[in-house]
C-alpha cells in the first residue's frame, strides 16, 4: 500500500506521538528528502497497525492452507469493502466529535426498500438503487438536522434512528426476507472485474476519494475545525451546522451504498441485515486512530482498521471457532485495540 | 546544621520531539519567599513547573524538598508533599459546585460513605471567606467568570496545607483591581510562611509582590536577581537580550477625523449584558474599550461579529448599516476577531500552525474547494515570518506553542483576511514583554495601513499606551469617552468602578 506523504505528516503532527520532529525540509537533497519520507512513514501512528495487519496475513497464511486461497481471500475481500464503506462514513462523523449508531438499521432499511422496489414494485434496479441511497441520504439528514439544530446530542439521536429505522424495515417486510432479485442487480454484489470482486473496487474508490477530500478540499477542512474546537470554528466563518449536517449524510449514504452491496451479495431483502455493523465500524474508527473527542484521525487508519478487524473475523472461522463464541472475541478485540491505541497515546 | 532550600530543582533537563524546552535548569525557592520566574514565550517556565507539580517528567534532574531528593511522578505525589499547582489553563468541573471543585478528590465523608455535602460546603465558605472571597459555595462553576474561577482554582490549592503555592500566570485574565486581592491574597500566603513561586509577564506586580526573581531565556536559567537591588529595564534586558525601548510606539500620522468612521455603533444592546452602548472607530484609529471584566466590553465585541445575538441597536460598516447576523456575514463585510479565550475560542489546538492560521481564508487558499498546499504553505510562512513564529513551528500542533505564540497564530489567522476592521479581546494575555511589543507595534502598522482597530484590555498601561480613544464601559453601558491626552489611570479607573474621585 502507498502511503501519501502528505497524509502521514498530517498525522505525525496532529498526535504527536512520531519519533523526533523534523527539521525545515525546505532546502535539503534529494536523498535526504527521500530519508525523510521514510522516517515519516515509519513513526506515522498507521506503521504500527499496517504491520499488525501484514503480520497477521503471513501468520495465517502459515497457520491454515485455506487462508491463501482464491475464494477465501475473495469472500474476505467482499467483507472488508462493505464494512469499509461504513467506516469511511463513521469516520467522518466521529471526526467532528459525534457518533452514528444507525449505520446498521439503514443497511436494513435499504435491504429492504430495494427488495421492495425492484421485486415486488418491479422497478428497473438502476431507479431502485437510487431510491434506497436517497432513503439513506434521508435518514442522515434527519440525524443530522436534529444533532445540528436542536442541540441533541449524536448519541441519543442516532441511538432513535437506530430503533426507528429497524423497525421500519421490519414493518415495510413484515419481517419476511424478500428474494428473486434481477441478475443485473446481483452483479453489483456477486460479480467481479479484472478478478477482482465490484464490491472491492466500490470500496477502494470512495476511500480514496474520501481521503482525498479530508485531505485536500475546504470541505475536509471544516470537518476537523469542527472536531478540533466547534466555538473556534464558528469564529473561523465555518457554518458549523452544515458541516455537521453534511457528515451524517455521507455516513448514511455510504452505510446506505453497503446496504445494496450486501443485498446484491446475498441475494435477498432482510430486515435483519446490518445488526451490530456500528460497532465494528466505530471499532475500526477508532482502532485506526480517530479520536472519538474529534479532530484526529483519517482514512488510511480506518481503512487498516476495518482489515485488522475481519482478518480476526476470518482467522476465527478458519481456527475453527464457533460461530457462536465470535461475537464475544470481536467485541473483547475492539474494545482491547482500543484501548492499547489510547495507552500509547498517553505514554507519548 | 545545614539549612536547605525549601524547594531545589537541580540541572532539569526536558525534551519534546524537536525541542529541548529545558536545558539544564536550577530553581531554588526558600521557605516564606515569593520567587517570580519570568521570560519571554517559550522559555520553559511552565514546563519546568509542571515537572515540579508531577504533571511532566524531567529527562535528566533531580528535585530536593528541604534537602531530601524525592520523585514527583504524579500531582497526586506532588500535592502530598505539599506542593500546590495553578496552572496557566485552569483545571475546573464546569458543572459542578465550588465546594465540589474545591474538595475534588478529598471529598469529607458521611458514616454511609456517601459525600457529606454540609461538611464540603461549610469547610469551602470557610475557606473562600479566609481569603475575602465573595462567592458562594453552592455557586456552579461555569456561572462564574474568568477571575472568580481563579479565585476558586486558589482555594483548592490551598484546601492542601501547601507549603509551596505554583501560580502560573495568575493575572493573565484578571482586572487590576482582580489583580490586587490577589496579590494581598499571595502576601498573606507569605505572611503564613507558605512559598509561592510566581510566573508572570507584568513587571509591575512582580516588582510589587516578589522577594527574588528568576530569569529565564530559551530553556535556561540566566540569572537570579533580588527584587530590591534590579529594574524592569534590568529584567527585560535579560529576558529578551536586547533594550526594548518603546513598548507601544507612537502615532506616526493623525487619524483622519472626516473619515466615515469604518465602524459605528448605535444604541447597541445584547440580553441583559449590553444597553444601549454607542461608539465609532474611523479608519486608522485604535479605540480601545476599558472597564472592569463582566462590563460588557467582549459581548460587544462579540455582538458586532455576529457570534452574540444583537438585542437592539445598529451596526454601520462604512456608513451602510449591516445585519451581521453571523461571523461570517460580519467577515464579510471585512471584519476580524481576535477573541478572548484562545484555548475555547482561537485556536484548533490539536491541528498544525498552519492550518490554524489559514482557517479564516479558505476561500484564498483554494479553488473550487480544492485546497493548494502550495498557498496553504506560502500563506503560513508569511504571517510566520512577520510576527516572528520560527518557521519550524509551522506544522506543529498549535496546543504546543506556548501562550504567546499562540496568541500570535491567532492573530495571523485575521491578519491573512486583510480585514478593515479588527477586533482584538485581550490581545495581549499571557504574551511576554518582546512578543507584547512586536504585537502592538503590528497593531500600530495594520492601523497606519487605514485598518480601523477596536481593542479591548483590561491592563490600563496598555490601553492607555496604545489608544487613541478610550471607552469605558460599565455593567454593559458606556460610561463615558475620554481622548488619549486626557485620559490617566485614575481617570480610567474611576469611570470603570463608578466611585467618585478627585480626579484632578
Ligand atoms: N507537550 C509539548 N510538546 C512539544 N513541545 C512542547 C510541549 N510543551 C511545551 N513544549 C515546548 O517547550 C517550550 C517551553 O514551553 P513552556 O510552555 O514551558 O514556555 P513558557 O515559558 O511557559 O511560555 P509562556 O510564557 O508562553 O507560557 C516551547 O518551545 C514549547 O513549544
Ligand atoms: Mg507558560
Amino acid at each position: 500500500m502507498t502511503i501519501n506523504g502528505e497524509t502521514v505528516k498530517r498525522i505525525t503532527q496532529t498526535t504527536l506521538d512520531g519519533g523526533p520532529a523534523l527539521p525545515a525540509a525546505a532546502r535539503t537533497s534529494l536523498s535526504e528528502k527521500v530519508r525523510h519520507r521514510l522516517l515519516k512513514i515509519i513513526t506515522a501512528r498507521e506503521s504500527t497497525l499496517g504491520a499488525v495487519v501484514i503480520l497477521l496475513v503471513l501468520y495465517l497464511s502459515w497457520a491454515s492452507p485455506y487462508f491463501f486461497t482464491a475464494g477465501n481471500l475473495t469472500v474476505v475481500g467482499r467483507q472488508i469493502a462493505l464494512a469499509l464503506l461504513i467506516s469511511v462514513g463513521m469516520t467522518f462523523v466521529i471526526l467532528i466529535g459525534g457518533i452514528d449508531l444507525s449505520v446498521g438499521s439503514v443497511v436494513a432499511l435499504v435491504s429492504v426498500l430495494s427488495g421492495e422496489a425492484m421485486v415486488n414494485a418491479g422497478l428497473p434496479p438502476v431507479v431502485a438503487v437510487i431510491l434506497a441511497l436517497a432513503a439513506g441520504a434521508l435518514v442522515g439528514l434527519v440525524n443530522g438536522s436534529i444533532n445540528a439544530f436542536a442541540g441533541i446530542p449524536s448519541f441519543v439521536v442516532t441511538l432513535g434512528m437506530l430503533a426507528v429505522a429497524r423497525g421500519l424495515s421490519l414493518g415495510i417486510s413484515g419481517g419476511s426476507t424478500i428474494s428473486g432479485f434481477p441478475p443485473g442487480f446481483l452483479y453489483i454484489g456477486q460479480g467481479a472485474f479484472l478478478g477482482i470482486p465490484v464490491p472491492v473496487w466500490i470500496a477502494a474508490v470512495v476511500a480514496i476519494v474520501a481521503h482525498f477530500v479530508l485531505t485536500r478540499t475546504t470541505f475536509g477542512r471544516h470537518i476537523y475545525f469542527v472536531g478540533s474546537n466547534e466555538e473556534a470554528a464558528k469564529l473561523s466563518g465555518i457554518r458549523v451546522r452544515r458541516v455537521k449536517i453534511s457528515v451524517f449524510v455521507v455516513a448514511s449514504t455510504l452505510a446506505a451504498v453497503s446496504g445494496i452491496l450486501e443485498t446484491a451479495r446475498l441475494s435477498v431483502g432482510q430486515p435483519a441485515a446490518g445488526n451490530g455493523y456500528e460497532l465494528l465500524a466505530i471499532g475500526a474508527a477508532v482502532i485506526g486512530g480517530t479520536s472519538l473527542f474529534g479532530g484526529v484521525g483519517g482514512i488510511l487508519g480506518t481503512a487498516l482498521g476495518t482489515s485488522l478487524l475481519l482478518l480476526i473475523q476470518n482467522a476465527l472461522i478458519l481456527l475453527g471457532i464457533s460461530a457462536y463464541w465470535q461475537q464475544a472475541f470481536s467485541g473483547v478485540i475492539i474494545v482491547g485495540a482500543v484501548a492499547l491505541n489510547m495507552w500509547r497515546r498517553q505514554r507519548n | 546544621m545545614v539549612t536547605h532550600p525549601l524547594i531545589a530543582m537541580r540541572g532539569i533537563v526536558k525534551r519534546y520531539p524537536g525541542v529541548t524546552a529545558l536545558r539544564d535548569v536550577s530553581l531554588s525557592v526558600e521557605s516564606g519567599e515569593v520567587m517570580a520566574l519570568v521570560g519571554e514565550n517559550g522559555a520553559g517556565k511552565s514546563t519546568l513547573l509542571k515537572i515540579l507539580a508531577g504533571a511532566a517528567r524531567a529527562d535528566e534532574g533531580v528535585i530536593e524538598i528541604s534537602g531530601e531528593t524525592v520523585q514527583v511522578h504524579s500531582p497526586r505525589e506532588s500535592q502530598a508533599r505539599g506542593i500546590a499547582v495553578i496552572y496557566q489553563e485552569l483545571n475546573l468541573a464546569n458543572d459542578l459546585s465550588v465546594a465540589e471543585n474545591i474538595y475534588v478528590g478529598r471529598e469529607p465523608k458521611t458514616r454511609l460513605g456517601t459525600v457529606d455535602f454540609r461538611t464540603m460546603e461549610r469547610g469551602a465558605a470557610e475557606l473562600l471567606s479566609s481569603l475575602g472571597i465573595d462567592i458562594a459555595p453552592t455557586e456552579i462553576v461555569g456561572n462564574l467568570n474568568i477571575a472568580l474561577r481563579q479565585m476558586v482554582e486558589i482555594a483548592k490549592a490551598l484546601l492542601i496545607d501547601a507549603r509551596v503555592v505554583v501560580m502560573d500566570e495568575p493575572t493573565s485574565s484578571l482586572t487590576e483591581e482582580e489583580v490586587e486581592t490577589l496579590l494581598k491574597l499571595v502576601r498573606q500566603l507569605r505572611s503564613n510562611g507558605v512559598s509561592v513561586i510566581y510566573v508572570s509577564h507584568r513587571m509591575r506586580e512582580i516588582f510589587e509582590i516578589a522577594d527574588r526573581i528568576t530569569v529565564m531565556r530559551d530553556g535556561a536559567v540566566v540569572g537570579v536577581r533580588d527584587a530590591k537591588t534590579t529594574t524592569p529595564n534590568d529584567l527585560v534586558h535579560m529576558m529578551v537580550g536586547r533594550e526594548l525601548e518603546d513598548l507601544y510606539g507612537v502615532r506616526t500620522s493623525p487619524v483622519d477625523a472626516t473619515a466615515t468612521p469604518t465602524l459605528e455603533v448605535r444604541g447597541l444592546s445584547s440580553g441583559k449584558l449590553l444597553h444601549d452602548v454607542s461608539f465609532s472607530v474611523r479608519p486608522g484609529e485604535i479605540l480601545a474599550l476599558a472597564g472592569l471584566i463582566g462590563a460588557g466590553r467582549s459581548d460587544a465585541a462579540m455582538t458586532i461579529f455576529g457570534a452574540a445575538k444583537r438585542g437592539g441597536g445598529e451596526i454601520l460598516i462604512d456608513g451602510q448599516p449591516m445585519a451581521l447576523r453571523t461571523p461570517r456575514e460580519a467577515m464579510d463585510a471585512g471584519i476580524g476577531f481576535v477573541p478572548e479565550d484562545r484555548k475555547h475560542q482561537g485556536l484548533f489546538l490539536g491541528l498544525p500552525v498552519r492550518e490554524n492560521m489559514s482557517s479564516a481564508s479558505l476561500s484564498k487558499i483554494s479553488r473550487l474547494s480544492l485546497v493548494s498546499r502550495r498557498r496553504d504553505r506560502d500563506l503560513a510562512r508569511q504571517y510566520a515570518k512577520q510576527l516572528g513564529i520560527r518557521e519550524s513551528a509551522i506544522e506543529v500542533a498549535a496546543g504546543t506553542l506556548s501562550g504567546g505564540n499562540q496568541q500570535k497564530v491567532v492573530l495571523a489567522r485575521w491578519l491573512a483576511r486583510v480585514p478593515k476592521l479588527l477586533i482584538l479581546d485581550e490581545p495581549t494575555r499571557g504574551v511576554d514583554v518582546g512578543a507584547k511589543a512586536e504585537i502592538y507595534q503590528l497593531v500600530r502598522k495594520i492601523a497606519s495601513e487605514g485598518v480601523a482597530i477596536l481593542v479591548i484590555s483590561s491592563e490600563l498601561t496598555e490601553v492607555l499606551g496604545i489608544a487613541d480613544r478610550i471607552l469605558v464601559m460599565r455593567e454593559g453601558y458606556g460610561v463615558g469617552e475620554l481622548a488619549a491626552a486626557e485620559a490617566s489611570e485614575k481617570r480610567v479607573m474611576a469611570m470603570a468602578t463608578g466611585v467618585q474621585e478627585d480626579v484632578s
